[in-house]
């Protein structure tokens, strides 16, 4: 695989090998694999690069997810900069780890190639293994192509390693639609990255010039402030992404919102909510369905933790009617759907313009939605608009007539 | 690619002393103590002292790794730490990966520039939960990947910090809060303890393995520094009694240390990894009846003669183990006929009911 390159350049390459290839530009000093689809080639892409000594980094082949996210607490709590990463039950081997490493404040960067919990033993994507972790402290948001995957991951370390957050990150890809399909990536320049991530250097390391204790025990009445603390760290990063972001722009020239991205919505009057690749079809979807005549427009979410509840809430009481597209399963939760819905209806409690809200169950199990379902959920939405009132809050999609 | 910086290591010397002798005072022990006292462990507790003499010999270029156990719960309190050198907990099924993580963070952090020193010695703290039972392949990752690390079993056979449960280091006949001796169960423990150090040298035949005992300590340290001083991992399982899981008079710690020792409970030995052979050289003072060491602890007094055979032949089956040759009167030990029964078994149920 050539991935040598002198300057920036645009290449084709799936969500798994713009990942790699991120951490390659970060110049990552550990990383620890576990074998697991859809991610699984992200990691064969760094073994080839570590192989032909294009990036001097450890790579450790663990002997389980749970130990892979120990090694790399482990690492970054020593001061180097970390790169890891799972997919479906190997996300939730691992999930003791998650609030340690959120606690201990060490800004790990995992990728999500996401996928199905067992059973039934799907290879398919699904958000359901990364968002089951969503309130761990973890910084969490989907890519929707290839070139966003490689972006999310550069700014991904430098929100996370900004002594203003440090907190963990989980840069989330959909398995195979994005993991296993190529698309441009255009590669930056070393200046460029050099410029923008400087290296990782936690205040705190366990070094032993400067000796600290890392995690001791607490008595109850220490508890609070410390949860306090790391709450405070996610609000504070709201405007450490936005200001990131920018600057990501200025010396990249991709501009992203990092909350929101929005597709024909400003005479709509019903929108699709959703995060990740499916919102690539919805598009296609939506165009279609414009040329019809329906006023239907596109929110996806590019951030859920932290949650942008104000910018969900402005944005949302625009419409009339919202349409949560949820690819992850929330059995028993509010809407008996998936957990999107609870997001988007308590964002949206304060406003004084409240669209109707319902769910559909969509892309579970790898799924691709194609457009005809696209059409049908346009449909319940325009019909919901006439009605002025939902049918029910949790459509299942290729279910009902 | 960058420059390659060059990973100097330390070798710390041995100490020349007997292994028996310099109980109570050795004056080529280093005076540094990156363990200080001052922390919740219970008086005469043998997994801090084995603490004390390990970060002692480890000096002050060192790491430590706390998995949760006592010497997690008990050593580190919130705004007060007994660690002069940095420490860090992890979680329990962690203990040979997190250590890992260190050891890998130290190997590219010094190769690429951005840490200047000479390589840390990164020591694991594990108790016998964690090596034996729910970190055992963790452990396992670690010692097979070779990181320039040491894992310690601090083996006081039990869960001690959650109240005293067995696991799988727990001996034959100990009574846990799991393992209660009753009316159908008299012996307590059923299973023999899991063979951890034997399973680490068979299993990572390229590492450095030992077994040391509180009751040794040029032993124990000398063994830290060898393990230390070796490129790569390492693993040592030591005996550290507890004072609140075996009931013992507290003062009585190093002579248990020695006792478990000589009635051949708890083999001493080391695999060279180069001759990939054990060393059985090592030898106690004397050998005794297992019965001497068992009536000294509330753990084991509810006991029946037959119970104190099955420990003996337990014991002279290791004795064997180590090529030792076995003097009669321990043989004829393995008889039922020759043993008594523990005289204070209600004593002991009555101290369980306490824990």
């Amino acid at each position: 695989m050539a991935t040598v390159l002198e300057k920036k350049k645009t290449v084709r390459m799936n969500g798994c090998v713009a990942a790699a290839q991120a951490a390659k530009y970060a110049d990552v000093d550990v990383i620890t694999a576990y074998p697991i689809r859809p991610y699984t080639a992200t990691m064969m892409a760094l073994a080839q690069m570590v192989a032909n000594g294009e990036l001097d980094a450890e790579y450790i082949v663990a002997d389980s997810e749970h130990s892979q996210l120990s090694i790399a607490h482990g690492a970054a709590s020593s001061g180097a900069r970390v790169f890891t990463g799972s997919s479906g039950v190997g996300v939730q081997f691992a999930y003791e780890l998650y609030a340690p490493i959120s606690g201990s404040r060490m800004p790990v960067q995992m990728m999500i190639a996401d996928r199905t919990l067992d059973p039934p033993g799907d290879f398919g994507s699904e958000h359901t293994d990364a968002l089951s972790t969503r309130d761990m402290g973890w910084l969490m948001g989907w890519s929707a192509t290839a070139q966003e995957a490689f972006d999310n991951h550069l700014m991904g370390y430098r929100i996370g390693e900004d002594r203003r957050v440090l907190l963990p990150q989980m840069v989330c890809q959909d398995g195979f639609f994005v993991s296993h399909i190529q698309g441009e990536v255009e590669l930056p320049d070393p200046g460029q990255v050099k410029e923008f991530l400087p290296p990782y250097k936690h205040p705190y390391p366990l070094d032993p010039h400067h000796p600290v204790s890392h995690g001791p025990q607490i008595m109850p009445e220490q508890g609070p402030p410390l949860q306090l603390e790391r709450a405070r760290a996610m609000e504070g990063a709201v405007p450490v992404i936005e200001e990131i972001h920018e600057e990501f722009a200025r010396i990249f020239g991709r501009k992203y919102d990092p909350w929101i991205e929005e597709y024909m919505t400003d005479d709509a009057e019903v929108v699709f909510f959703l995060q990740g690749a499916h919102g690539v079809t919805a598009k296609f979807a939506i165009k279609h369905m414009r040329d019809r005549g329906a006023k239907v427009g596109l929110v996806r979410l590019r951030t859920i933790r932290p949650y942008p509840t104000d910018r969900v809430c402005q944005i949302l009481s625009r419409f009339k009617v919202v349409g949560v597209i949820e690819t992850n399963l929330g059995l028993g939760s509010v809407s008996s759907g998936g957990v999107l819905y609870q997001e988007v209806a308590a964002a949206l409690y304060e406003s004084a313009n409240r669209p109707l809200v319902f769910s559909f169950m969509a892309g579970l199990g790898g799924e691709a939605i194609v457009l005809k379902e696209f059409y049908w959920m346009t449909q319940k939405m325009l019909e919901t608009q006439k009605r002025g009132k939902i049918e029910k809050r949790t459509h299942w999609v290729g279910f009902e007539e | 690619m960058a420059t390659v910086i060059e990973v100097k290591r330390q070798e710390l010397p041995l100490f020349s002393s007997p292994n028996q002798g310099a109980r109570f005072y050795n004056p080529e022990l280093p005076r540094t103590e990156p363990f200080v006292p001052g922390h919740r462990t219970c008086a005469g507790c043998g997994p801090s002292i084995q603490y004390r003499m390990t970060s002692k010999a480890a000096g002050d270029n060192t790491i430590l790794v706390g998995p949760t156990g006592c010497m997690y719960v008990a050593n580190s309190s919130y705004l007060c730490t007994p660690y002069n050198v940095p420490w860090a907990h992890t979680q329990i099924g962690s203990s040979g990966s997190f250590t890992a993580g260190v050891s890998a963070a130290y190997e590219a952090m010094i190769r690429k520039g951005k840490w200047k020193g000479t390589f840390p010695n990164i020591i694991c703290e594990a108790g016998d939960g964690s090596s034996s039972d729910i970190a055992l392949a963790s452990i396992s990752g670690a010692l097979y990947r070779n990181h320039d690390c040491m894992i310690i079993c601090y083996d006081n056979e039990q869960y001690a910090n959650t109240g005293i449960q067995a696991s799988s280091r727990t001996p034959y006949g100990g009574m846990t809060t799991f393992t209660p001796p009753g009316a159908m169960i008299p012996e307590g423990k059923k299973l023999f303890p899991k063979d951890l150090a034997r399973m680490m040298a068979a299993g990572h035949p390229h590492c450095y393995v030992a077994t040391a005992s509180v009751g040794y300590p040029i032993d124990l340290m000398n063994k830290v520094r060898k393990g230390l001083n070796f490129k790569g991992a390492a693993f040592l399982m030591i005996y550290t009694p507890c004072q609140k899981g075996f009931v013992y008079e507290t003062p009585r710690s190093i002579d248990l240390g020695r006792l478990v020792v000589e009635c051949g409970l708890y083999p001493i030995w080391e695999w060279d990894n180069e001759k990939r052979a054990y060393n059985h050289s090592f030898r106690p003072a004397s050998m005794r009846p297992v019965a001497e060491y068992l009536k000294l602890q509330g753990r084991f007094l509810h006991l029946h003669k037959e119970h104190i055979a099955t420990l003996q032949k337990f014991a002279n089956d290791q004795w064997r183990m180590m090529g030792v040759a076995l003097p009669p009167e321990l043989v004829a030990a393995e008889n039922p006929d020759t043993q008594a029964d523990m005289s204070s078994a209600e004593m002991a149920a009555a101290v369980a009911q306490t824990v």
